[in-house]
């Protein structure tokens, strides 16, 4: 018996034999947990397919945009971009000093008009069934005189809803309501209220305008004397769009051959691909002529750099006399504005010349100057006739700045309520806190967007037009919806992450530590202070980076509060540039992919931005992790 | 040697002030940040509730949870009455009163009738993608938790879900789009032309071929179930720690298999918790609007998901609206004025409160099972 | 004999719970007074009462009795507690210098009393490693972190930051009982230098421990003070039966 229990009888009792059903099971789930692998995998394949097809396309852009000369044209179109825009300025300046000094006839004129209006609105769909009734060969009589009839019982109805007129008297107002109340349906005319109102402002514009007669006379003049440039711009560009519509073409026609031909290829039967390639041989593009052209417009090369000379010797001549000194806020801001971006100009004119001269049709583009034109590029436009650029600076930009108010706002608050609710906070306030910070955590992130836009912008815009404020830079904001107000929501967004990655990690603190400290006679706050926030201090900042990472990866906010403006704020006003609308990197791709055709230069750059992005988060995230490793001691 | 003077304090203590001082400061953030969120909840309550609620009985707003999306109509009558109707219900007032008995005509989109159109779609797309998450993600947890070694598959695999959890929600958005929008497999009678690959299959005149699922419920579901996989995993895995390391001994000593004691000894105390942590993956997919952009959502669709379809599996290539989707319609496209307001926070607020639901309840069943199960 | 901490009933509740029942006894100064007693006996508790140290714990409070500190009562409002921490040291049973070096270790004390002198604190530091006799094993490397000790060094370590603020009284909860019998050596070789210098108060589950080092031993059981005697008398010819038991090993 003892002998049979020692050695089983048979020797391969239990060994495991062949294919069994558990390996199957473990092999199930083993290829379960490779999907997260798989998925991690396709996102960077597919990022990758469709976004590196850019630097290729975007490169045969840049180079059609050179031989055609578009590039060289640019120089010129720039600086007359920045005349006009500098007349512009001039101009607003120049009457925001006289409608600052007419403002009451301002107002008296506009608000007489917005009521005259609301009025005549209201009756003009019966106005055009009258006049239509009248004019149909007198038939309908009858019905003409019902519209009559309504129309002076329907009337009295529009009263209602007028706007208000803090500018005019009440006498005033009646009169033009009795007006409107007592005419006929016939008469169209402005009530003579009105016009004499109308009128009135137009005398205290000519009354103000009449010191500034000087002023008035130097920017036309300054206007005037980009003509000969803004000429030749012109005709240039009528040129050059002529040869890029031609190339484009031809482009898109070798694209189709090269279709056909893989068409033909992959054909199922003879016929089919006899007939394929026949269409192909047919499509051969003609192939454009660039160089003729070309010829021409560097034939003219020396005669628009001294274009470019006199208007820089004109300019020059005119930029000390353009410093008006103007005494409305609005007139002298606008003017400040005009008199710092006037020497820049001038030194962009007188450069100009040589630019020109150096510009050679024949350098070649090459790889490299499309990654570096994507990544170094301030200018991000898109569908526009003349050229496409893809320049990511501006939605770099605005994601970072908006990231900085978030953090700015955000860590102070979520690191400062974590060490509050841990160190100091009872437990039953802890009860209250948490919940309340992990539901933050939970609301969707466009209904965060959605309160930016119709609570927290109008909000923040009206706090910025107090009085008291106005000494703080970028206030009054001109824009409702800038890289500060979703910089405050996305703040809110950070915090609960921040917050909750931040307490734990100082929970996770032994409580040793600061037994320790308060038996060596250090205060509460002390042993918070010096014993264990220090000790959690990887943990909090592994907080902050994660925290970083959910701010710049953030969309719904961004696109619905940020102001959707692709341009790099304007820094020349320091902190000011952070009221100021901006585009980010998330927001474009929301924007933009789902209008854009599937495969094009467009499509591919949104998809580079993605892999931009993709890669900062990962970095934030590999190196918040380490990190948050090394608070395991 | 201790005298009295050395202990006992006389007057303030010099750090007094300064400890008063931080407390204050620190208690002051922590509860403006609370006051902000009651605020924000408050606003969206106190604008959205005259919408959901009435004073009559029954006391909400059925018909704003029940009727389709519409585009509102809002005109004077000859009487100077102002009136808003839905699309429908003007076309109706048009043909019995005729075009003149209308004035002031304006209209606005996306912001009459009600929203059952968003609140299906976010619903489908939401079960949809919780239940592939589960699935996958409890089995891949599964592995994690009872099969895995050290090995460098498992390694590749954590920093697989832990990068996978940091990709912020717009690049699964191109995710979504670029793979089953525009790349997965479908069986079809006549491959499109923009078909990465494709080759007869020989049964019918059948094509297998790789070019996506256009725009549709079920690429929707798939991105969703995705982003929210790691999520999972490690919920999962969590709760399958949880269970004590003496169950699985003990079954295994008497000769059980390692499924059998996964299915018996295992799974059966994990479940709660694994469901419990589902809930709050579920008000994540619920609410996100990036990935469904443009992987499934639309803004406007006149019929339900399952109206006028002839097969009913059609359903998962259709289109769907989503709450989400639809607050963004409402917020970024029409502007804000009285008419709107209705639709705008109306919607926002029966949003919000299906998140608020979802994660209190995760919440309370969290805390209820941790005082429950204690090993 | 001087009388460093006086206890008259003390009683002691953590919340509804009471844990110490009427606890009387007279610690005499510089000498070293062991508490032994079995596991729960309240042996810690009585210790961390003496720096108030069990406040840390919610709804922990004297219920009754008084403990005074050379006739000051530790409970008094207006005493100041940090002051009162400062002149009592306290060393604990799992080591737990802090996540700093060895130099901030021992130089923490000093800092919150708020010495800023860079010579006064290198001199004190120094004298309270050497003291604690470690001066010569961390003299190269005092700005290197106090992980990279041993146990038995890392203990040391901490008994340098509590007699760095030269306290009266040191207490030592059960100070090696998570050290090898070498480094509990060392230990106990440093309490006897430490005995001019300072009234010590050690807990302890070790008797053998508490024969070797203490002059006055308390024997404890269910929060009851059985007996407090020289230790000569406890271990030689206990008064009280249960002490006797304990000490033979019949229970505990």
């Amino acid at each position: 018996m003892s002998e049979h229990l020692s050695t089983p009888k048979n020797p391969d009792a239990f060994r495991r034999r062949g294919f069994s059903g558990e390996r199957l099971i473990r092999y199930f789930f083993a290829s379960n947990a490779g999907l997260t692998i798989l998925i991690f995998v396709l996102i960077i394949a597919f990022l990758l397919k469709e976004g590196l097809g850019f630097f290729p396309s975007y490169k045969r852009e840049l180079e059609i945009y050179r031989i055609t000369g578009m590039e060289y044209v640019d120089i010129s179109r720039n600086n007359l971009t920045s005349h006009e825009q500098l007349v512009s300025v001039l101009n607003r300046a120049y009457y925001a000093e006289i409608n600052g000094q007419a403002d009451r006839e301002l107002q008296r004129t506009k608000e007489s008009a917005a009521i005259y209006t609301a009025m005549d609105e209201f009756g003009a769909a019966l106005r055009d069934q009258y006049f239509t009734a009248i004019d149909s060969n007198s038939q309908e009589l009858a019905v003409a005189e019902s519209i009559k009839q309504k129309y002076s019982t329907l009337m009295p109805l529009s009263v209602k809803n007028l706007p208000a007129s803090p500018n005019l008297t009440r006498e005033e107002r009646q009169a033009i309501i009795d007006t409107m109340l007592t005419r006929s349906i016939e008469i169209e005319d402005t009530p003579d209220l009105v016009a004499v109102m109308a009128s009135e402002y137009a005398t205290a514009r000519q009354k103000f305008a009449a010191p500034l007669t000087a002023n008035r006379a130097l920017i036309d003049e300054f206007d005037a004397s980009a003509g000969e440039l803004s000429k030749r711009v012109s005709e240039m560009t009528k040129k050059v769009i002529l040869t890029k519509d031609a190339l484009a073409k031809a482009d898109i026609i070798e694209r189709d051959r090269k279709t056909l031909l893989a068409a033909a290829a992959s054909a199922k039967t003879l016929e089919e691909r006899d007939r394929l390639t026949k269409d192909a041989e047919a499509a051969i593009a003609e192939v454009p002529d660039v160089a003729a052209p070309m010829a021409e417009l560097m034939h003219a090369r020396s005669e628009c750099a001294s274009i470019h000379q006199e208007l820089a010797a004109k300019v020059q001549e005119l930029s000390a006399k353009l410093a008006f000194s103007y005494q409305q806020p609005e007139a002298k801001k606008l003017s400040s504005v005009a008199t710092r971006a006037l020497p820049i100009y001038l030194s962009e004119l007188q450069q100009a010349p040589q630019l020109l001269e150096k510009w050679d049709s024949h350098l070649p583009v090459n790889l490299s100057a499309a990654i570096r034109s994507f990544l170094t590029g301030k200018n991000w436009i898109t569908g526009g006739e003349w050229q496409d650029f893809y320049g990511i600076l501006p939605l770099l930009i605005g994601s970072l700045m908006i990231a900085v108010v978030a953090l700015i706002i955000g860590i102070p608050a979520g690191v400062g309520a974590a060490i509050y609710t841990n160190q100091f906070a009872s437990a039953r306030e802890q009860k209250i806190i948490k919940p309340v910070i992990e539901f933050i955590q939970a609301i969707p992130s466009v209904v965060l967007g959605f309160i930016g836009i119709f609570v927290l912008g109008n909000a923040l815009r009206e706090l910025s037009t107090v009085e008291a404020l106005s000494w703080f830079p970028g206030f009054p904001m001109e824009e409702r919806l800038n890289i500060f107000t979703a910089g405050c929501l996305l703040a809110l967004m950070s915090i609960p992450t921040i917050f909750s990655l931040s307490e734990d990690a100082i929970n996770n603190v032994p409580s040793a530590y600061s037994e320790a400290s308060e038996a060596l006679g250090a205060s509460k706050l002390q042993t918070t202070f010096k014993v264990v926030i220090p000790a959690a201090f990887s943990g909090i900042l592994a907080a902050i980076l994660l925290g970083f990472g959910r701010v710049i990866g953030e969309t719904m906010v961004v696109l619905l509060v940020a102001g959707n403006r692709i341009k790099i704020p304007d820094f020349s006003s320091g902190i000011g540039a952070f009221f100021q609308p901006a585009h980010t990197m998330t927001g474009i791709i929301a924007q933009e992919l789902g209008e854009v055709p599937i495969g094009s230069v467009h499509y591919r750059a949104l998809f580079v931005v993605g892999i931009f992005l993709f890669t900062i988060v990962l970095c934030v995230n590999a190196i918040a992790h380490r990190y948050s490793n090394k608070m395991k001691h | 040697m201790i005298t009295e003077e050395q202990l006992i304090r006389k007057g303030t203590p010099k750090g007094r002030r300064l400890d008063l001082l931080t407390r204050a400061l620190l208690s002051g953030i922590t509860y403006s940040i609370v006051v902000v969120a009651l605020l924000l909840f408050g606003k969206i309550v106190v604008d959205g509730a005259p919408t959901l609620f009435t004073t009559k009985a029954p006391f909400i707003n059925i018909s704003f949870l029940t009727d389709k999306n519409e585009t509102l109509h809002v005109f004077d009558d000859s009487s100077g009455k102002l009136h808003q109707l839905p699309a429908s219900k003007y076309n109706e007032y048009l043909t019995t009163h005729g075009e003149d008995a209308i004035y002031n005509h304006q209209s606005f989109s996306y912001s009459g009738g009600g929203i059952v159109g968003p609140i299906v779609g976010t619903v489908l797309l939401t079960i949809g993608a919780i239940l592939i998450a589960l699935f996958f993600g409890v089995s891949a947890a599964i592995y994690l938790s009872e099969y895995s070694k050290q090995s460098p598959f498992i390694h590749a695999v954590r920093l697989a879900i832990l990068n996978l959890a940091g990709v912020p929600s717009i690049v699964f958005g191109l995710f979504g789009f670029s793979v089953f929008v525009l790349a997965v497999p479908v069986i079809t009678l006549d491959p499109s032309s923009r078909t990465l690959l494709s080759f007869p299959i020989f049964i019918g005149d059948y094509f297998v071929s790789f070019q996506g699922w256009n725009s549709s419920l079920m690429a929707g579901c798939a991105t969703l179930a995705c982003m929210i996989l790691p999520v999972i995993i490690t919920a999962s895995e969590e709760s399958l720690k949880a269970v004590p390391q003496g169950f699985r001994d003990a079954s295994l000593a008497m000769g059980a298999t390692r499924w059998q004691t996964i299915r018996k000894c295992v799974l059966p105390y994990a479940l709660p918790g694994i469901l419990t942590s589902s809930l709050l993956a579920i008000t994540r997919v619920a609410g996100e609007t990036a990935p469904i952009m443009f992987t499934a959502a639309v803004a406007a669709k006149d019929d339900l998901p399952w109206e006028g379809l002839s097969n009913p599996f059609d359903i998962l290539s259709s289109q769907v609206q989503a709450l989400p989707y639809h607050i963004y319609t409402l917020a970024a496209r029409i502007p804000n004025s009285e008419f709107t307001q209705r639709a705008q926070y109306g919607s926002v607020f029966v949003f919000l409160l299906l998140v608020a639901f979802m994660s209190f309840g995760s919440m309370i069943l969290r805390a209820k099972l941790r005082s429950r199960l204690k090993w | 004999m001087q009388t460093a901490i006086q206890i008259e009933n003390l009683s002691f509740c953590y919340g509804d719970k009471q844990v110490l029942f009427d606890v009387s006894m007279e610690i005499p100064a510089h000498q070293i007074t062991a508490l032994i007693g079995p596991s729960g006996c309240g042996k810690s508790t009585l210790l961390r009462c003496i720096n108030r140290i069990n406040d840390r714990i919610a709804g922990a409070h004297i219920s009754g009795g008084s403990l005074k500190i050379h006739h000051i009562d530790v409970m008094r409002p207006d005493i100041d507690l940090l002051k009162l921490r400062r002149q009592i040291g306290m060393v604990f049973q799992k080591y737990n210098p802090f996540p700093k070096s060895i130099f901030e270790n021992v130089a923490y004390g000093l800092r919150i009393a708020g010495m800023k002198d860079k010579t006064q604190l290198q001199d004190t530091v120094e004298k309270a490693l050497t003291n604690a006799a470690l001066w010569d094993e961390v003299k190269d490397r005092l700005h290197a972190s106090a992980f990279g000790l041993s146990g038995g060094q890392q203990q040391r370590l901490c008994i340098a930051r509590a007699i760095a603020n030269e306290p009266e009284i040191l207490l030592m909860d059960e100070p090696c009982a998570a050290l090898d019998p070498l480094a509990t050596l060392k230990i106990e070789e440093l309490l006897h230098s430490l005995k001019s210098q300072y009234t010590i108060v050690i807990v302890t589950h070790n008797m053998a421990q508490a024969s070797r080092c203490s002059d006055q031993t308390a024997f404890m059981y269910l929060g009851n003070l059985i007996e407090f005697d020289k230790t000569t008398k406890i271990f030689s010819n206990p008064s009280e039966k249960k002490t006797e038991q304990y000490i033979t090993g019949s229970f505990g």
